[in-house]
């Protein structure tokens, strides 16, 4: 009864108030269906982020529950702490050669394995499928390859004649360890993204600039690298952001060892929250590590910005 | 001989070589879980097991509970790909055809996510499912997880890419927005949900600081962290035991690859195409 008479009040209402009103429950409904992603993000991202925040400025125990606000101390703390520059020297040198070996490694396998047959799609298969087995399945292979005594690596060199060599225990060695097995994981992957780069090149700049008598090197230095810089870049900052936050094969290959000698920023907050029940003092270093990685991937923007070319 | 009859050869096994050495790990993996403990320590490394120790992968089974870690990464991949993959198609429809006041500005909101670590968010995301008492449960390894930023940016995109006729005539019809969503825009959008499916169930399964953190008993384990585990009972020793790691890691591997090879062309058109361009 009362839903017809709210039905028969609409229809006496004028035209143009009933289309405002019916936009008004549309947009209201099409709003609804980005909530749950907004309550999720919300709840498990960005509130945690500010209560992040929060806690850098208290000391406090995780066990315990009693916060005191303790201002900047921990902020001070790390900052007068060598240890935080171990730390960010460490995980700098290992995003540095880790980004670097990747990025070169996987644009020479993509000009390498750019044919288009049957043979070449099965290698670029067997190339790209290690990006997707498990960091910490793969890192346990590492461990034993690489084991001292009985790793198939220090049995290849041998062979050579060379001398076996300590990779996880020693302080040189180890980081090379883990730059392995992030190398075995990521060049398939970064050969496919320069592929799809590679033919995105219109055919015709690699004629016009062959009828100007430019060589293959020529074409690839300016041709090739200024069209392929959009890729570059994508690749640049996604593995500058994922290198700078290694952790699996820190934690299963070197535990920071030797020494503290791989101790990289996520192992160390890590440790600090979870072994040492440190959540004041990590939330600080959290969000120092946030910041200082958010710069650095807005100086790389800026930086590259001249060195970018869009096609067009 | 001409430049170019050298070139061709030497590209092939220049590649070839470059497949075996990427191969080789996994093919080792696989090698090691079928040796003997006294063919581990061989003077010089077989490359094909003298007698297949099968029964290695009994002994795992027998020491840790492998299924169950099993179950539990199954539950967990599920409950996340599945949680994220509706929610993750509502919100794309919002962004893509909605209409309403801040939505673009919402959606950038949305995408800046990604570029919030979940090493930046789990100290206090710890402390709020501890006190829901959800530590060691499923809900702690799924709900988190429920809004993936990613797979909104590549449904909306796929959205955005069809056409609203099929659409407007549907709603002319009285087919509300979730019969739109589910009956008329997801089955165009197939491959890139296909797509946002593989990618998800591969990192899903593959998760470790996640489930590392938020369980902390044997039977809530996922494969990645009870096999980690399982080496980390062997301290100074492992290298003993290393036929049973391996053995234990295969098992986890096993359908990843399996996907990987049922789904290989989906995998490589999709990596190629998710790029932000």
């Amino acid at each position: 009864m009362e839903i017809q008479s709210v039905a028969a009040e609409e229809l006496r209402l004028p035209t143009r108030r009933r289309k405002t009103r019916y936009r008004m429950i549309a947009s209201f409904k099409d709003f609804s269906l980005v909530c749950p992603a907004l309550l999720f993000l919300g709840v498990f991202t960005y509130y945690p982020l500010l209560f992040s925040v929060y806690i850098s400025f208290t000391d406090w125990n995780l066990v315990k529950p009693a916060k005191k606000f303790v201002g900047l101390l921990n902020y001070e703390k790390l900052l007068t702490d060598p240890k935080l520059y171990h730390v960010l020297k460490i995980t700098f040198v290992y995003t540095i050669l880790d980004v670097v070996l990747t990025l070169a490694i996987g644009l020479l396998l993509a000009l390498l394995l750019n044919v288009n047959s049957r043979v070449y799609n099965t290698m670029r298969l067997f190339i790209f499928m290690p990006h997707y087995i498990s960091m910490v399945i793969a890192s346990m292979v590492f461990v034993w390859i690489l084991n001292n005594q009985y790793g198939i690596m220090n049995k290849s060199l041998s062979l050579f004649g060379m001398e076996p060599v300590h990779w996880l225990d020693s302080t040189s060695n180890a980081i090379w360890g883990l730059i392995m097995v992030s190398l075995w994981k990521g060049v398939g992957f970064t050969m496919i993204i320069f592929l799809a780069g590679l033919r995105g090149i219109p055919v015709e700049y690699y004629e016009a600039s062959s009828i100007d008598g430019a060589n293959k090197w020529q074409q690839f230095l300016h041709v090739t690298l200024p069209l392929l810089s959009p890729t570059t870049l994508f690749l640049l900052i996604t593995s500058f952001i994922s290198s700078m936050q290694v952790f699996q094969s820190v934690d299963v290959m070197t535990d920071g060892g030797p020494l503290e000698s791989t101790k990289v920023m996520v192992y160390w907050i890590y440790q600090m929250a979870f072994r040492d029940f440190r959540a004041g003092r990590s939330s600080a270093l959290v969000i120092l590590f946030f910041f200082i990685i958010i710069a650095l991937t807005i100086v790389q923007f800026v930086l590259s910005r001249k060195k970018v070319h869009y096609e067009g | 001989m001409t430049a170019k009859q050298i070139w061709v050869p030497t590209r092939l096994i220049l590649s070839l070589l470059v497949t075996l050495l990427m191969v080789f790990p996994l093919y080792w993996l696989v090698i090691t879980s079928l040796k003997t403990p006294a063919e581990l320590k061989a003077a010089f490394p077989t490359f094909w097991p003298e007698t297949f120790a099968w029964s290695n992968y009994k002994v795992v089974f027998q020491s840790i509970p492998l299924a169950r870690y099993g179950l539990n990464t199954i539950i967990q991949t599920v409950g996340i790909v599945s949680l994220q993959m509706n929610v993750a198609l509502l919100a794309a429809y919002g962004f893509a055809k909605g209409n309403f006041w801040g939505r673009d500005k919402l959606f950038v909101a949305i995408i800046a996510a990604l570029i919030v670590p979940e090493q930046v968010v789990f100290v206090p995301v710890y402390v709020m499912l501890s006190k829901l008492g959800w530590i060691n449960t499923y809900w702690a390894l799924i709900i988190p997880h429920g809004a993936s930023a990613y797979s909104i940016f590549l449904l909306r995109q796929a959205f955005k890419s069809l056409s609203s006729d099929v659409m407007e005539a549907a709603s002319m019809d009285g087919a509300n927005r979730f019969r739109i969503i589910y009956r008329i825009l997801a089955p165009m959008a197939m491959p890139t949900i296909i797509t946002v499916l593989i990618l998800k169930v591969i990192s899903s399964w593959n998760s470790y600081f996640w489930p590392l953190i938020m369980t902390n008993t044997n039977n809530m384990r996922v494969l990645t962290v009870g096999i980690s585990m399982f080496k980390e009972s062997f301290p100074g020793m492992e290298m003993m035991s290393y036929h049973l790691i391996m053995a234990g890691s295969v098992c986890a591997i096993a359908p990843i690859v399996l996907l990987f090879v049922f789904a290989q062309k989906h995998i490589v058109v999709a990596m190629a195409n998710s790029t932000f361009k």
